[in-house]
């Protein structure tokens, strides 16, 4: 019975952990948007921002900023803490996104 | 009250309009590769000018925009005319366009302030506009290499920004004269 219990508790840690695994999820930057505008993430994963623009972009919260992305370039984050993300472009005012870490 | 310099904008898209009209085929690979960056220089020289001497704060900071947006387009486009061997040729839609240019450069050096602002803004709003129909009704439809089409449609989103930007300045500053 002890051992049972024991074996469910590791099974489940295990369980646990394999759904802690850090996923990478991309968000396109092109046609002056984010692609897609609005993506839900687990608390752990990276968040890869790609600029596929001619120009650069930012990725601009309170809490963070990527500075100027450069076309072709990249800029990622591990996002832990949860709660909803509203960023812009600190260059475009029309740019506008939301990355809920859940 | 229109200043001088805006039917020179017009001018352009007549002659960009012309030249699909007269010429059997429209503009060639090497006069779009011109155009289009005769038409980022033109933007990036006065964004450079305006970045210093805009009075107010969201004014220069769309000049500083326009220079750094205009500069990245102009080198994917460099990059591409160089990997396609496409040697740029000089047309009358780009040299209109460059004496356009050069024509607003001349009408708002001589404006201060408050004015000088509103001249560069109305001829940002004027000049996207052109930029964008022309980009629509000459550049796109005649491009003949594939790579150079897609990077003129990749283009197009941000000149619609920039437009959208401008506009927004332009309404900001009142209908004032
Ligand atoms: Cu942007």
């Amino acid at each position: 019975m002890k051992s049972c219990l024991l074996a469910s508790l590791i099974f489940a840690m295990l369980c646990g952990m394999v759904e802690a695994e850090a996923a990478i999820q991309t968000v396109a930057i092109e046609g002056m948007r984010y692609v897609p505008e609005r993506l839900t993430v687990q608390s752990g994963d990276r968040i890869v921002w790609k600029n596929q623009d001619l120009v650069p972009h930012t990725v601009t919260h309170e809490t963070f900023d990527s500075q100027q992305i450069a076309p072709e370039a990249s800029w990622s984050m591990v996002f832990r803490k949860s709660g909803n993300y509203p960023y812009r472009c600190k260059l475009h005012p029309g740019m506008h996104g939301t990355l809920i870490v859940r | 009250m229109k200043t001088s310099h805006i039917p020179s904008i017009f001018a352009i898209l007549i002659s960009a309009a012309a030249s699909s009209v007269h010429a059997a085929a429209g503009p060639t690979d090497q006069q779009i590769a011109a155009i289009v960056v005769t038409a980022n220089q033109v933007d990036i020289d006065a964004g450079k000018l305006a970045e210093s001497k805009a009075q107010s704060a969201e004014v220069k900071q769309f000049a500083k925009l326009m220079v750094t947006d205009h500069t990245a387009v102009n080198k994917s486009a460099g990059d591409l005319v160089h990997k396609l061997k496409v040697t740029p040729e000089n047309n009358a839609t780009s040299d209109s366009l460059k004496k356009g240019g050069d024509e607003n450069m001349a009408n708002i050096k001589k404006l201060q302030g408050g004015a000088f602002d509103r001249a560069y803004v109305d001829h940002e709003v004027a000049y996207h506009q052109a930029v964008i129909d022309a980009l629509d009704k000459t550049l796109i439809p005649n491009a003949q290499n594939a790579e150079l089409k897609a990077l003129l449609v990749k283009v197009r989103p941000s000149f619609i920004a920039h437009l959208e930007h401008a506009q927004h300045l332009q309404s900001s500053m009142g209908q004032a004269q």
